[in-house]
């Protein structure tokens, strides 16, 4: 006779599932990036306690069905070993997910392999994990390596998108122009040519680096500092999914970190106690309060680099399904 | 003491502008240094950059260049330098060695612009006709509209055989019509185992004119022609000319047939 | 004459000769690189032993130092042009043996062929060149086929080992300099095999300039000229005037590196161009490397630094292009016969 408390089950981070007596494991892996000495480990719980399978989730954990609810305390103790190695924070060791709200951070491949990232999406993305988990409020946090956002970060709460600033040293410059070319085809036509020589229009830039990586003589390089657009509340689901919206443009790793722990403060002090399963989405809380409610909250406290640029009021656009 | 700078031009007057047609003028500049046709200068115009130009004509303390408007330098020159002065490099080139074509019997053949660089040829055996065995000057232009050195013409006629014809003939013209290859055929050359054969023009033009003199007997080794490229130089530095293992700007761009048959961009 | 000293005293020596020389060794840019986290090595000034690469071979070569990638010629009003001033100070140049072959290749060019060019001589004329050794080859280095692993035309070599370093001065100011340090004798470190070799052609027939061994190469290249620029034999330049925008009567000619490779190199005013298949441009670049050069200077013009290599996005592999090359022209030699 199975008598479950579904809220526990589900705050360890098991799934309730259509299949009676049976759950899931979400298994965290903050920035998609694990060693392979771990797969064994998911695998020998798929196979002594699960269905044999594992699921890949969007969010680059893995889910390991067909667990039987009896079996969750002897699985706990087989995720033991990889929540310590990828160095999840946990209450009790031993216990598993100590909660599941705040889901996986995901990132791109980032930097350590992808030429075109512009900073290391993996370190990033568990150095938040760090500062913001367990906490079990409800927040979708993604890391992508340019603009051109493969981790789909503007489909979530609060998107990191890398950025760099451009640095020209002129007299490496011939003017070949192969920086203006990859700047027209693949980024935002923000280069011209003016006495053989490169202008950026620092308006339009989004920090891609197609012009670093496309300068032949190191004319151009990266800045010391990697920047990031923060792009917030995107959501999926069924009233109003949206892509989200620039918030900070040219934004320090310190101030995005700050920002989102702030946020957790304004969801407590704003959340509907009266939602289903406690759980709802910021974006819905934003819609709520206004936006210049949420943002004396984010910003509390937060430093800003001189470069940063503060967007607002920010408007959300997508497709309204109930009718509002 | 310290070599003259090669890449500093020097200021030469504009002594006279003869219209061509809309987009080419000679500029007849002053100039007394040695300087033979086929060479050329850069032109040389500040905030714009260089052009090098064939001489088109050698006078007494000056010479003729003869510019096509067809970029920005030459544009430039003809919207604000004409009746001042310009600034010039060189000569640079081989240029035509005169000496190679008198006594013989010489077919001269250009096509539009390319008359520019041999035209001091033909000013040369127009008035020393007796310097060789026999002058046949074969040129094309695009229409009656785009000819050159009109007034030369008039000259050149009392002295010289000439055949000039245009690819597309208007309303008013009633001259030849046709590629200049159309009369090569009818040409009379009598001695063709020394007859000299000068063939300058645009790449096409030049490259099936020479075949047609083969085929009309002409030994390659008494074929010349005269190449034009990409320089900013002029003296064997830019790179930008070089075909093989031969600079245009130092080796040409006069290149005796045996020679020029192998330059292979 | 060979010694043995310390980095401080070469270090106290460079300090002296800074009052007159700009030192310059590849040395390394941190993220400096076309992607993040890359770092460059390249040629920057220096004033400490301790900040020169030793380790690895350069991504670019000391030609910029010679050869500036961007150089004012002169400056010009409306009716007067004045050159542009020399550095005050003369160079240092730290560089390997196949470098200093590389550099015979400028001077050929640039004092030799069609006259003295007046901005290399007055930059080279008060140049000294400093020999790095080369205990192994690096990856692609092709030296030895090349005959450039070693170099006597250098001024000075120098060897560092931790606190030690060894030097041999062909330079009265140097010997003069060290008079008191340990005499020894000092024998540069030079590789005698490189893992790439190549096997150049002795002719190429003109036949295979429209062969289809090319057009692969047409397929692969995306005409980004990397590997003019990093190469130190490659010497092209283009011209450049520019006016200054707060004085439109005023303004500069300069002269920036070109590449054979890169659109526009031979296109004339009216819009004719000579090469516009990238795989013929290929084809121009390689013969002019290890052929056409060879016929009108006597030696090859590529110096095997493998940098080329190093750096082709595309991994288009020169070395390899010669050996293909070679097969062919032995092929087509056999069905000729």
């Amino acid at each position: 006779m199975l008598d479950l408390n579904t809220k526990k089950i589900k705050k360890n981070a098991y799934r309730v599932t259509k299949v009676r007596g049976e759950t899931a494991s979400r298994v965290r892996v903050p920035g998609g990036l694990l060693t392979a000495e771990l797969l064994p480990l998911i695998q020998n719980i798929a196979e002594t306690f699960g269905n044999g399978r594992i699921h890949l989730t969007t969010r680059q954990g893995f889910e390991i069905p067909g667990i039987k609810y009896t079996d969750m305390d002897a699985v706990n103790a087989l995720l033991q070993p990889i929540i310590d190695k990828l160095e999840i924070n946990q209450e009790i060791p031993g216990k598993g997910y100590t909660s599941a709200g705040t889901r996986n951070i995901s990132a791109c491949i980032g930097s350590n392999t992808c030429p075109f990232a512009t900073y290391n999406t993996t370190n990033f993305a568990q150095k938040m994990e760090k500062e913001i988990f367990p906490n079990d409020l409800h927040f979708k946090v993604a890391f992508t390596g340019c603009a051109n956002d493969c981790i789909k970060t503007r489909m979530h709460d609060f998107g990191i998108i890398g950025m760099t600033e451009p640095q020209y040293e002129k007299e490496r410059c011939m003017g070949c122009q192969a920086c203006v070319k990859a700047c027209k085809k693949k980024s935002v036509d923000a280069l011209s040519v003016e006495n053989y020589r490169i202008v950026r229009n620092t308006e339009k830039c989004v920090g891609c680096g197609e012009c670093v990586i496309n300068c032949p003589t190191r004319a151009w390089t990266r800045s010391p500092v990697t920047y990031y657009r923060l792009v917030i509340m995107g959501r999926t689901g069924k009233r109003n999914p949206r892509l989200a919206e620039d918030f900070l443009v040219w934004a320090t790793e310190d101030a995005i970190i700050k920002i989102i722990k702030n946020t957790y403060g304004f969801v407590n002090n704003y959340i509907d106690r009266e939602a289903p399963g406690g759980k709802e989405h910021i974006g819905y809380i934003i819609d709520r309060t206004g936006f210049e409610e949420y943002k004396k909250w984010a910003m509390e406290g937060v430093e800003l680099d001189p470069r940063t640029i503060v967007k607002g009021p920010v408007y959300w656009s997508g497709i309204h399904y109930d009718g509002k | 003491m310290t070599e003259l700078n090669p890449y500093i031009p020097f200021l030469s007057k504009i002594t006279e502008v003869i219209k061509h047609t809309e987009i080419e003028f000679t500029f007849r500049m002053t100039y007394s240094g040695d300087v033979k046709p086929g060479q050329f200068f850069e032109v040389s115009l500040p905030k714009f950059g260089e052009a090098p130009i064939s001489v088109s004509g050698i006078g007494d303390g000056t010479v003729d260049l003869t510019i096509r408007k067809v970029g920005k330098v030459t544009d430039e020159i003809f919207e604000n330098y004409v009746g001042d002065t310009l600034f010039l490099r060189g000569p640079y080139g081989n240029g035509f060695d005169i000496a190679n074509y008198k006594g013989k019997e010489i077919l001269l053949v250009a096509g539009g612009t390319g008359l520019s660089p041999v035209k001091g040829i033909v000013d040369y055996f127009s008035a020393h006709p007796e310097d060789c065995k026999g002058f046949t000057l074969l040129v094309g232009f695009k229409s009656p509209k785009d000819m050159l050195f009109k007034k030369d013409f008039e000259i050149w006629k009392k002295n010289i055989n000439v055949i000039m014809t245009v690819d597309y003939p208007d309303e008013h013209y009633d001259g030849n019509c046709g590629l200049v290859t159309q009369y090569i055929p009818e040409l009379m050359i009598k001695g063709l185992t020394d007859a000299v054969g000068i063939v300058v023009g645009p790449p096409i033009m030049m490259k099936c004119t020479i075949n047609d003199l083969l085929a009309k007997g002409f030994k390659e080794e008494n074929l010349w022609i005269s190449q034009e490229r990409k320089m900013c130089c002029g003296i064997g530095k830019c790179g930008h000319c070089k075909i093989d293992d031969t600079y245009i700007c130092l080796d040409g761009p006069v290149f005796n047939y045996t020679k020029g048959k192998f330059l292979k961009d | 004459m060979g010694y043995q000293t310390t980095a401080e005293k070469i270090n106290a020596i460079f300090s002296d000769l800074s009052k007159d020389y700009l030192i310059y060794a590849p040395k390394r840019f941190v993220g400096d690189g076309t992607f993040t986290y890359i770092d460059t090595i390249r040629y920057g000034e220096i004033t400490d032993l301790a900040e020169i690469e030793f380790a690895e071979k350069s991504n670019y070569s000391f030609k910029e130092v010679l050869l500036p990638i961007s150089e004012t010629l002169f400056y010009f009003t409306e009716n007067e042009m004045k050159e542009a001033d020399a550095p005050k100070k003369g160079a240092i140049v730290f560089l390997r043996s196949c470098d200093l072959h590389g550099l015979k290749r400028m001077d050929t060019i640039y004092l030799e062929n069609g006259g003295v060019d007046t901005y290399y001589k007055r930059l080279r004329d008060h140049t000294k060149f400093i020999l790095m050794g080369c205990e192994n080859s690096f990856e692609n280095c092709f030296c030895v086929s090349m005959g450039t692993q070693t170099s006597e035309d250098y001024d000075a070599y120098l060897k560092v080992d931790g606190d030690n370093v060894l030097v041999d001065s062909r330079w009265d100011y140097l010997d003069a300099a060290l008079a008191g340090a340990t005499q020894a004798p000092v024998i540069a470190d030079s590789v005698t095999a490189n893992d790439t070799v190549v096997t150049i052609p002795e002719t190429v027939p003109q036949t295979l300039f429209d062969d289809p061994f090319w057009e692969e190469y047409g397929n692969r290249c995306i005409a980004c000229g990397r590997c003019n620029f990093v190469c130190p034999t490659c010497t092209c330049f283009t011209m450049q005037d520019i006016f200054y925008t707060d004085n439109g009567k005023a303004g500069e000619r300069r002269r920036v590196w070109a590449s054979c490779h890169v659109d526009g190199y031979t296109d004339m005013a009216g819009g004719h161009a000579f090469r516009n298949d990238k795989g013929q441009r290929m084809r121009f670049k390689v013969l002019h490397k290890v052929n056409d050069y060879k016929r009108r200077f006597g030696t090859h013009m590529c110096i095997g630094c493998g940098r080329c290599d190093d750096v082709c996005p595309e991994y288009i592999s020169f070395a390899n292009c010669i050996n293909r090359l070679n097969t062919l022209v032995n092929d087509t030699v056999k069905e000729e016969n």
